[in-house]
């Protein structure tokens, strides 16, 4: 799974369980990403011829997470420039890398990585470098961009955001979480242990225990990394689930603790309000989904047009509403429609500072060991 | 002449497909065992490293748990299939393609499906735990659901009309003078299924345990979606080594260590049912 998906699993889990999408349907069952699901598998086209091209064509090649685009702002699109964007899919960020890095991954225009691969990505060359010039980025939350991930915002601008978190139920946990050793020794406690929900992305196993260990989630000593195994597999036995996060089992107390994003969490606390949120300290992740333009995409100027317009205040104001996460837009908050149940959750809360959060950022070095800890992890909890 | 030239096109037609779409993959999957993976590439060579790792002890101990389990649920899977074949093909008269409809008509949704309405059913709160309670049976909530046993109910719900099929066919077969040749000669009801049934449904059996472990030996869907992505199978490990690890080079050892698994596996199925065409031509001769 990708960098920063705190409720989002490995590809199948969040295919598989409904969070397929990142946005989560309120109450639906779990049938609705199931049919985001379906939708995303008979995946509308990436064909598209390679061929570079000055000219408009009558095509626009999306390649992003499923269900991630408002469908009033595509229709809007649609009709004002008369192209429809056809979207293909994948459930996390790893498979967009593997896909772009074969020769499938031709024919797209727009992308979707997650701030944690950028690097990656565009380090293979497989990113087109943007223009700026044609992006107006000054009315977007300025803290969200030139961020680690990519300095001066080369390969990609900011689509919205999201945190590691924690939603739980206080009653079960005996208590405020305030900090990730809280989370883990609510975790061992009666009534918590076996009823956790963790994930399968491996930097959201490994980062709470650095984190706790007062370490760097982007260390470069594979030691640190080592060092949380025999923690996290010791740990393992608590954990129910890593597979997508699932509003409705949190309601009914199935899981009682669990790592989410802030827009997970919302979807939880909506159906159950006495349920939690927090960042647990002393820091967590902060992740951003970004666009960017597939390096070869078949029509650069569409891609642009269609950045442009995603980035009109109006156009964030809506995906907003529709996602549950936040765009990059400024001021956000503020411009939300009133009828916007539990809008300080969708930004993560009431204080968050972007200053204080950690970006992973997939280094070739360290990764292969995250991955071998979550395997043993996730093994040693069967 | 001619006729021989027509069948060879027509034999290529199959055999150019099977090529091109599972010999060359396979055949890049073995060459990629042997190279030595950088993050998401591979250089060629000559390396038995990958082998080394996947033969370590992680990833023997999940090999070993997946042979387990797929051996285990298929047996399952088989005990459960038999009686519903045998009532299909002995039992059900006029109403025997009705029946055959039921087994098949949810084997044509898609697996995603089958195996989602298995999430809802088995959920806390779920049907499956309303109906327990109504009945006295259960006292406290459901928490099957993300452990081995929901794995287990999931994969035998899943491979359950394959395994009637396969079996049903042969039963079908076995003619009914057969049967009454063995109760004419006093033998019980009990006596008569094990020792006429039984044997002659053999390639049945063998061909329903082909069909349902083989799959199961590379089951990646259900124990993600049924047992919460715990404890480790084989296909999640490559899965792995491929999409998470961008490893490509180890987890193409483990796909040929797997390969090699299913074909000890078909290998001794089909030494296990040698002979079965002699069987049957007893039975059309009985």
């Amino acid at each position: 799974m990708s960098t920063a998906r705190p409720g989002v699993d490995s590809a199948l889990s969040r295919t598989l369980t409904g969070s397929v999408s990142r946005r989560t349907v309120l109450g639906a069952a779990a049938l609705t990403p199931l049919a985001a699901f379906l939708a995303a598998c008979s995946s509308t086209g990436s064909g598209g011829s390679a061929t570079a091209s000055a000219k408009l064509t009558n095509q626009l090649n999306i390649y992003s997470w499923p269900d991630y685009f408002s469908k009033d702002d595509l229709a809007a699109y649609a009709k004002k420039y008369g192209v429809t964007p056809k979207i293909s899919t994948y459930t996390d960020t790893n498979t967009l890398f593997t896909k772009l890095n074969s020769a499938a991954g031709a024919g797209y225009d727009i992308v979707v990585p997650s701030s944690g691969w950028i690097k990656q990505i565009a380090g293979k060359g497989l990113l087109e470098e943007l223009d700026l010039d044609r992006l107006d980025l000054k009315h977007l939350d300025q803290s969200l961009l030139n961020r680690n991930y990519d300095p001066g915002n080369k390969y990609s601008i900011p689509k919205d955001w999201g945190l590691l978190g924690v939603v739980y139920d206080p009653d079960a946990t005996g208590g405020e979480i305030k900090t990730w050793q809280d989370f883990f020794d609510a975790g061992a406690k009666p009534g918590v242990s076996g009823r956790i929900r963790m994930t399968s992305a491996a930097e959201e196993t490994v980062g709470p225990a650095l984190w706790m260990q007062g370490k760097d989630l982007n260390t470069k000593k594979i030691s640190d990394i080592k060092g949380t195994e025999d923690f996290l597999v010791g740990f393992a036995k608590h954990v129910k689930t890593f597979s997508a996060f699932d509003a409705n089992a949190m309601a009914s107390g199935a899981i009682v603790m669990a790592l989410a994003n802030q827009a997970y969490a919302r979807n939880a606390i909506l159906l159950n309000p006495k349920l939690k949120w927090v960042v647990p300290g002393p820091t967590s992740e902060l992740w951003v989904d970004s666009f960017s333009i597939a390096k070869n995409a078949p029509d650069l100027e569409r891609s642009y047009q269609f950045l442009e317009y995603q980035l009109t205040p109006k156009v964030q104001v809506n995906e907003t509403v529709y996602l549950g996460y936040p765009a990059s837009l400024k001021g956000l908050k503020s411009k939300l429609p009133s009828d916007v149940k539990e809008r300080d959750l969708i930004f993560g809360g009431p204080d968050v500072d972007f200053d204080k959060l950690t970006t992973f950022v997939v280094n070739p070095d360290t990764y292969p060991t995250f991955q071998e800890v979550q395997t043993k992890v996730q093994a040693a909890a069967g | 002449m001619r006729r021989n030239t027509g069948d060879h096109v027509l034999a290529a037609i199959p055999l150019a497909w099977l090529a091109v779409l599972f010999l060359v993959p396979l055949g890049f999957t073995l060459v990629y065992s042997f190279g030595t993976a950088g993050f998401g590439t591979i250089e060629l060579g000559f390396s038995l490293d990958n082998y080394a790792q996947a033969l370590g002890p992680l990833y023997l101990e999940t090999f070993v748990r997946t042979v387990a389990f797929a051996v285990g649920s298929s047996a399952l899977c088989l005990v459960f299939a038999y009686p519903i074949a045998y009532a299909i093909a002995r039992r059900s008269g006029r109403f025997k393609v009705i029946a055959f409809a039921l087994i098949l008509v949810p084997y044509l949704a898609s697996l995603l499906i089958r195996v989602m309405s298995w999430q809802i059913l088995l959920a806390q709160g779920g049907p499956l735990e309303r109906m327990l309670r109504a009945t006295g049976l259960l006292h406290s909530p459901l928490t099957i659901l993300d452990s081995l046993p929901a794995v287990i109910v999931g994969t035998i719900a899943v491979y359950l009309p394959i395994a009637v099929i396969a079996l049903t066919v042969v039963l079908d077969r076995i003619p009914s003078e057969v049967i009454e040749a063995s109760q004419d000669l006093g033998a019980s009801g009990a006596a008569t299924f094990w020792t006429v049934i039984v044997p002659l449904s053999r390639p049945g059996i063998a061909t329903a345990a082909l069909l349902t472990a083989v799959p199961m030996l590379g089951e990646l869907v259900i124990p993600v979606l049924l047992g919460g992505n715990k404890g480790l199978f084989l296909s999640q490990a490559i899965s792995s080594q491929y999409v998470q690890s961008q490893n490509y080079a180890l987890g193409s050892a483990m796909v040929v260590l797997l390969v090699l698994a299913i074909a000890v596996v078909v290998g001794l199925l089909v030494r296990l049912t040698r002979g079965f065409d002699a069987a049957g031509a007893e039975g059309e001769r009985g």
